[in-house]
C-alpha cells in the first residue's frame, strides 16, 4: 500500500511550516520502506492534487486554527473531513487541502484512508525556526507517524546516528 | 448606494479584501486591501546571496519556482554572470511547463466556476453535450459516455448533499448564461484539467529535481547533470518520458483549454466591455536564448493608456529605464515612511493603522511605473509581442480574435486577461518542446556545460532578477555586500496589480478594473469576483491554517 506523508505550510512564517518541518524530522531520523513517500507539500493546495491520488493512505501534517493553547495536538479521519462534521471551509483558502479531498472523491481517486493531524500554532510571524511549543511536537508527531506505519506492517526503523 | 466587503475574495493565495461602492447596478470605487503582512524579506538579509533562491521559493503558496528564477537572475546581474545555452533550456522549460500548469489551474479551478454553472449541467444532455464538444475540439475525452459519467457522479454528490468544494458557488446566478450542455462540458473538463496539470508539474520535477520547491539551480545555471548514457542523470530515457508528458499537456491546452476559453468567451462577450482598468502595461523579455541574455522568444514593452504610439521596447533585462523608473509608494499601506523607494533602497517597516479608506488600507505596497500604475499578467505580454511584431503571436492572437468576433483592443477587459492567459499557455506549451529539440541538439554538438561556476566575491554589488512570470512581470531586488545580503526586495506581479491608492490618488489595477462593473445581486457580487479572478490574484503570503472550528471565512457584507 503506497502511504504519502503530507507536510503541508509555509517554512518561512515560523509555526506555519509545521508540517513541512515534521517531514524534514521524519526524513532525517527514520529509515522508510519504499511504500512511504514523505512529501513537502508547502502551500500548493490544488496544485499537488495528483499526489494524493497516488497514494492510498494519506497523514496530513499541518497547523490548525483552533481554540486552545500552541502545541495542541488535534486529529481529524477521512469521515469528519469528508462528511460534514468539520464545517466545509477548513482553509482561509477557496482551495485547501479539504477541497482538494473533496475534488478526488469526485473523480473517483480519493485514498480511503486519510488522517489529519494538526497542531495549534504559537506564532505566524516570518521566521524559519518553530517556536519551543511546536518545536517540541515535531518528534512526537513524527514517532506517532512511525508507530501507526509500524501497526500497518510495514519496516520503520530509528536511524541509529541520529538517535537524540 | 450601497457598499460591498467581500473578505476575503476566494479561490486565492492570501487575504485579500475588495470594497466596492455601488450606485444602482454599477460599481462606481473600489479599494483592495491586502490583509496579511510580508514581510518576508527581512528573513534573507544576512544571508548568503546564493542560498537566497531556495528560501524566496517559499514566498508564495503556488509560485514557487518564479521565485527562485528571479532571484538566481538577481544574483547573476549583481555579478555580470554569463549562463550556458543548456542551462537556459533546461530553465526555460521549467517555466514554460510551470506556466502550462499555473494556466490550467487558474483557468478551470480558480475562475471557471464565476461563469459555469456546475448545478446547471445537471440539467444536460449528454449526447448533445458531446456534439457541440465535438463541433468544437477533437479531442478523444469529449464523449457522450464521458459526459454521462460525469453528469451521473455530480448527481449522487447533490442527492447526497455534499456539493463539497462547489458548495460555495452562485449557482443560479441571473449572471450565469451557459447553457446546461455547456455548462457540463466545461465541468467534465474541470474535472480532467487535473490529470493535465500534474503531467506539466512532472515535467518541472523531472528538470528541477523536485516539484514543488526545485532544487537545481546554481549561480550560472542549473546543477542538472547532463549525460545521455547515465541513468541517474538527465538522460535519453528521462528526455524521451519528457517530451511525452509535454506533449500530453500540450494537446490538452491546444484541444480543451483553449477552444473552452473560445466558447465561454463568445457566451460573454459583454465582458469584453468591462474591467479594462489600469491600461499602462509593463511585460519583461523572457526565455533567453544566448548565454548573455540578448536573444529572447517572447518580447518585453511598456504601453500606456492603450496606446499603441506609446510602446517602448525592453529589449533585455539590463534595460535602464526599467531599472530606473520603478519605484514603491506606501502612502496608502500599513507601512513606515513618506517617500516612493527605489526597491534597492525599499524598506518593509510595518505600521498598521487598520482599514481607513481616505487613509493606510492595504498591506500591499504600490509599485509605480515613471510614477504611473501599471497593469502586468498576460495581456501586457502578448501586447508587447504583439506590438514587437512577433509573428507566432500575432498569428495566435488574431485567430484568437477573429474566432471570437473581437478586436485587439477587446484585450483590455475582465474577459480579455482570461484569452491573453489562453494564448500564452498555448505558447509555453508550444516553447517547452521548441527548448526540448533545442537542448539535444546542443549536447549533441558536443556543448555539455550546464553551469559557469560563481563564487560570491566580497564587494559591494547590486542586482535586479526580472522574470516574466505567469501573473507577469516578476523582480527581485538585491544588494550584496561583503558576500552577504544586505537588502532584498521582492516586486511581484499581484503587488503591480492589487496595489492599493498612492500618494497622488491614482488607483492600483484592481482597483481601477473594478469601476464600471455591473452588480446584478448586491449580495452575490459575482460580476466583482468575475473581474477580480482574470488576473489570478494571488497575494503571496501562503498563511494556510486550517480552521476546524468553522468561522466565518468568506464574509460578503452589503451595507
Amino acid at each position: 500500500m503506497r502511504t504519502l506523508i503530507f507536510g503541508a505550510g509555509n517554512l518561512l512564517l515560523s509555526d506555519e511550516g509545521f508540517g513541512v518541518h515534521a517531514i524534514r524530522y521524519l526524513e532525517e531520523h527514520y529509515d522508510l520502506p519504499e511504500e512511504v513517500e514523505l512529501f513537502d507539500g508547502g502551500t500548493l493546495g490544488i496544485m499537488v492534487t495528483h499526489k494524493l491520488e497516488e497514494a492510498e493512505r494519506i497523514y496530513v501534517l499541518d497547523v490548525v486554527d483552533a481554540a486552545g493553547e500552541p502545541g495542541k495536538l488535534y486529529r481529524f479521519e477521512k469521515e469528519e473531513i469528508m462528511l460534514d462534521r468539520l464545517p466545509l471551509k477548513m482553509s482561509p483558502h477557496q482551495i485547501g487541502i479539504q477541497e482538494v479531498l473533496f475534488l478526488t472523491e469526485m473523480r473517483g481517486t480519493c485514498p480511503e484512508r486519510v488522517s489529519l493531524i494538526g497542531v495549534i500554532p504559537g506564532s505566524l510571524e516570518a521566521g524559519c525556526e518553530l517556536t519551543p511549543p511546536l518545536q517540541g511536537r515535531v518528534a512526537q508527531v513524527a514517532e506517532m507517524v512511525a508507530d501507526e506505519l509500524r501497526a500497518d506492517g510495514l519496516e520503520v526503523r530509528r536511524k541509529a546516528h541520529n538517535g537524540d | 448606494m450601497a457598499r460591498i466587503t467581500l473578505d476575503p475574495i476566494t479561490r486565492i493565495e492570501g487575504h485579500l479584501r475588495i470594497d466596492v461602492e455601488i450606485n444602482g447596478d454599477r460599481v462606481i470605487d473600489a479599494w483592495a486591501s491586502a490583509q496579511m503582512w510580508r514581510g518576508i524579506e527581512t528573513i534573507l538579509k544576512g544571508r548568503p546571496p546564493e542560498d537566497a533562491w531556495s528560501f524566496t521559493q517559499r514566498f508564495c503558496g503556488v509560485c514557487t519556482t518564479v521565485h527562485a528564477i528571479a532571484s538566481i537572475r538577481s544574483v547573476e546581474h549583481a555579478l555580470n554572470v554569463e549562463v550556458p545555452l543548456n542551462a537556459q533550456y533546461i530553465r526555460n522549460m521549467m517555466i514554460a511547463q510551470h506556466s502550462v500548469q499555473d494556466h490550467i489551474v487558474h483557468f478551470y479551478h480558480l475562475s471557471a466556476l464565476d461563469w459555469v454553472d456546475i448545478v446547471s449541467a445537471l440539467k444536460a444532455d449528454p449526447k448533445k453535450t458531446a456534439q457541440i464538444a465535438q463541433s468544437i475540439s477533437e479531442w478523444p475525452g469529449n464523449s457522450e459516455k464521458e459526459f454521462k459519467a460525469v453528469q451521473e457522479k455530480l448527481k449522487s454528490f447533490v442527492s447526497t448533499g455534499r456539493l463539497g468544494i462547489f458548495a460555495s458557488g452562485y449557482w443560479g446566478h441571473p449572471a450565469m448564461k451557459l447553457p446546461p450542455e455547456v455548462n457540463l462540458m466545461a465541468t467534465a473538463h474541470y474535472l480532467t484539467a487535473l490529470d493535465y496539470q500534474r503531467k506539466a508539474s512532472q515535467a518541472v520535477a523531472i528538470l528541477g529535481g523536485k516539484n514543488p520547491h526545485i532544487q537545481n539551480l546554481v549561480v550560472g545555471g542549473v546543477a542538472t547533470a547532463l549525460n545521455t548514457e547515465n541513468v541517474a542523470t538527465i538522460n535519453m530515457e528521462r528526455l524521451a518520458f519528457l517530451r511525452t508528458l509535454m506533449e500530453e499537456s500540450r494537446a490538452f491546452v491546444q484541444n480543451v483549454y483553449y477552444p473552452d476559453v473560445v466558447a465561454i468567451a463568445s457566451a460573454y462577450k459583454e465582458w469584453f466591455g468591462y474591467g479594462a482598468g489600469v491600461t499602462n502595461y509593463l511585460a519583461v523579455p523572457e526565455f533567453p536564448e544566448d548565454t548573455k541574455g540578448t536573444q529572447f522568444a517572447l518580447n518585453g514593452g511598456v504601453l500606456f493608456d492603450a496606446n499603441p504610439a506609446t510602446f517602448r521596447v525592453i529589449k533585455d533585462h539590463r534595460d535602464e529605464y526599467l531599472i530606473k523608473n520603478i519605484n514603491e509608494n506606501v502612502d496608502r499601506a500599513w507601512y513606515r515612511g513618506e517617500e516612493s523607494l527605489h526597491p534597492w533602497e525599499g524598506e518593509t517597516k510595518p505600521a498598521y493603522s487598520d482599514f481607513q479608506e481616505n487613509g493606510k488600507y492595504s498591506w500591499c505596497k504600490a509599485p509605480r511605473l515613471e510614477g504611473k500604475p501599471v497593469q502586468v499578467g498576460p495581456p501586457a505580454q502578448i501586447l508587447a509581442s504583439y506590438l514587437s511584431g512577433n509573428e507566432k503571436v500575432k498569428k495566435l492572437v488574431d485567430g484568437t480574435c477573429k474566432q471570437v468576433g473581437i478586436g485587439l483592443k477587446d484585450l483590455h477587459s475582465t474577459m480579455g486577461r482570461l484569452a491573453a492567459r489562453a494564448i500564452r499557455a498555448h505558447l509555453m506549451a508550444d516553447l517547452s518542446l521548441e527548448y526540448l529539440d533545442k537542448l539535444i541538439a546542443n549536447v549533441a554538438k558536443g556543448d555539455t556545460d550546464y553551469a559557469n561556476h560563481t563564487e560570491i566575491p566580497v564587494g559591494d554589488y547590486r542586482g535586479v532578477g526580472f522574470h516574466e512570470a505567469p501573473r507577469g512581470t516578476l523582480s527581485h531586488w538585491l544588494v550584496i555586500k561583503d558576500k552577504k545580503i544586505h537588502n532584498y526586495q521582492a516586486v511581484v506581479p499581484s503587488t503591480w496589480n492589487a496595489s492599493p491608492r498612492d500618494g497622488k490618488g491614482q488607483l492600483g489595477p484592481y482597483e481601477a478594473s473594478l469601476k464600471g462593473n455591473p452588480v446584478a445581486q448586491h449580495d452575490k457580487p459575482l460580476e466583482v469576483l468575475r473581474t477580480i479572478h482574470s488576473f489570478d490574484p494571488c497575494i503571496a503570503c501562503a498563511v494556510h491554517a486550517i480552521d476546524p472550528e468553522g468561522k466565518e471565512i468568506t464574509r460578503v457584507k452589503a451595507l
